[in-house]
């Protein structure tokens, strides 16, 4: 079990690894670059610090090293060159197996629905089909939110929407942290 | 029959409030430990409706439950250890999630049962998913079950009892035991569902009702981790609060780091030397002040969102200054002012003087 100080730890320690990397090979950058190097190291950071165990890490990374952007190299740097290949590669089987399982249910389902014939009162089905249809729009809002959140079901998005939410508090939290006391050095 | 007794035992564990149904019961959980093994010889019967589940995916789960319970306990501990004193219960998430599963099944002896019940069952899955199947209980004690091999018929001798009225007025709750603890135990292929008094016994709808429950469980845990959310019902409305809170997450990291981009020209960072060499201790001690102003409260829910950031317990401010859209410059000062507790202001000079010092 990890003590909560070492995952902020283990946080940051990455996170300073990619921004040295992002230093050290630019030298004049923009604000805006510069936001989106932070960003982009932080997200990073924040989803090796999970180690691949959660669908949303996983695609995190993905996203980050595409090709042709310079994410690739940021997570390279990050989580080191074995690593990387080895979340690829559970990234892309993750992804087909749920596509075809999420295929599979659909089909399953339509089939399902054919013949079954339900006698309900209409008052009560227009209730639960309006609130079914409420929960629908927002799980897929909420799909669109995290990171590879399409592909899962409804299950696992509410277990990675836990550990999404938990991994970005302490994102926050370091990264406030970093940022006060930083502009405090600077100020003196 | 060293396994069947302890299903026996835990299952009359979770049915302790009935004391007259307990002998009964566990006659009948011994035939029901007995047509199971019978069963267990016929293959193609538990498939049937095993195969017409809707089964989660083994993968995240099994992945996910092991660290994520742990990361559970660990990683928001001091996060949620802020919450204000307006939770009665305890506000970890981790024991919230104990809880939750202990609530939901018999307790004891449950990973005795998921061992037990594990060997007996992989050939009844060849084609389903191996993880998990839904089994139903009758809802109430009937001693005399006809010995029938097949599960199926099984269930239509429980439909018929619960149509001829032959339940007694108490309603079992229904327990997805082994739903919960054979995430974070070994694959078990059987799931106990315990069907409700007038509730369909259909595969179907214990499936549904299976899945459903452990829906509502994840999302019990989700509504005590986003602040404000306990005291909303609905699901509709739960998951706007989730999806409100995710966006602004994600929406203060974008500012921290346009904040942190403004803070030095180029990115360098040399604190992380004087948080290397300090050791944990000074970054324990570092992060919790300043962690500290900002806790994740437990906040009414207004409409107005500018009030559900206000309310953001601040010692030092009276008013908060978070809004939706900021400029970076709005954050400097109110953090100045947060800066000035007494370890903070201590941890910070001592950076300051290191600083100077390696300079």
């Amino acid at each position: 079990m990890r003590p909560p100080s070492s995952l902020k730890q283990e946080f940051l320690k990455k996170w300073i690894t990619g921004l040295q990397r992002c230093s050290s090979s630019k030298r004049n950058m923009s604000i805006l670059e510069r936001t989106k190097a932070i960003k982009l190291s932080a997200d990073v950071a924040m989803a090796s610090a999970r180690n691949s165990t959660t669908c949303w890490s996983r695609a995190l990374i993905a996203n980050a090293s595409k090709d042709g952007s310079d994410g690739k190299h940021l997570v390279e740097q990050i989580l080191g060159l074995e690593s990387e290949r080895l979340m690829m590669k559970k990234a892309s089987t993750g992804a087909l197996v749920c596509n075809k399982r999420i295929r599979s249910k659909k089909i399953l389902k339509r089939s399902c629905r054919i013949p079954r014939t339900r006698k309900c009162v209409p008052q009560v089905a227009l209730a639960t089909s309006i609130a079914k249809r409420m929960v629908r729009k927002r799980t897929q809002v909420l799909k669109s939110l995290i990171p590879g959140g399409e592909f899962m079901n409804e299950v696992s998005l509410i277990e990675e929407t836990l550990d999404y939410i938990i991994s970005l508090r302490v994102q926050v939290d370091v990264m406030r942290g970093l940022a006060g006391v930083s502009e405090l050095v600077n100020h003196n | 029959m060293e396994p069947n007794t302890g299903t026996a035992e835990t299952r009359s564990n979770g049915t302790a409030s009935d004391g007259d149904d307990v002998a009964a019961l566990e006659s009948l959980q011994f035939t029901d430990e007995i047509h199971r093994l019978i069963s267990a010889t016929t293959t193609n019967n538990a498939s049937s409706f095993t195969a017409l589940l809707e089964l989660p995916a083994p993968e995240a789960v099994e992945l996910l439950h092991s660290p994520e319970s742990a990361k559970l306990m660990a990683a928001p501990a001091p996060n949620i250890e802020d919450f204000k004193a307006s939770f009665h219960f305890p506000s970890n998430s981790g024991l919230i999630e104990r809880a939750a599963r202990f609530s939901l099944f018999a307790g004891v002896g449950n990973n005795n049962n998921n061992t037990s019940n594990s060997p007996e069952t992989p050939s009844n899955n060849p084609s389903a998913n191996p993880q998990k199947a839904v089994k139903s209980e009758p809802a109430e004690t009937e001693s005399s079950e006809p010995l029938v091999s097949d599960p199926t018929v099984e269930k239509r001798c429980i439909k018929r009892k619960d149509r001829e009225k032959k339940v007694k007025g108490s309603t079992k709750k229904s327990k997805t035991a082994m739903n919960e603890s054979s995430e974070d135990a070994e694959k078990l292929p059987y799931v106990h569902v315990r069907a409700r008094r007038g509730q369909a016994t259909d595969s179907h709808s214990l499936a549904e009702r299976a899945r459903r429950e452990k829906i509502n469980a994840r999302m019990k845990l989700l509504q005590e981790l986003v602040p404000g959310c306990s005291k909303i019902s609905g699901t509709a409305l739960v998951l706007d609060e989730i999806i409100n809170h995710v966006q602004f997450l994600q929406r203060q990291v974008e500012i921290l780091s346009m904040r942190l981009a403004t803070v030095n020209p180029r990115i360098d960072f040399d604190l992380d030397s004087i948080f290397t060499t300090e050791s944990g201790s000074l970054m324990d001690s570092n992060f919790p002040s300043m962690v500290m102003p900002l806790v994740w409260p437990e906040v009414q829910v207004n409409g107005n969102r500018q009030q559900y950031q206000q309310q953001w317990h601040f010692d030092a401010l009276q008013q908060a200054v978070w809004g939706r859209e900021e400029v970076c410059n709005n954050y400097i000062t109110p953090e100045n002012s947060l800066l000035s507790y007494d370890s903070s202001a201590n941890s910070a000079t001592l950076h300051s003087n290191q600083m100077k010092m390696e300079l």
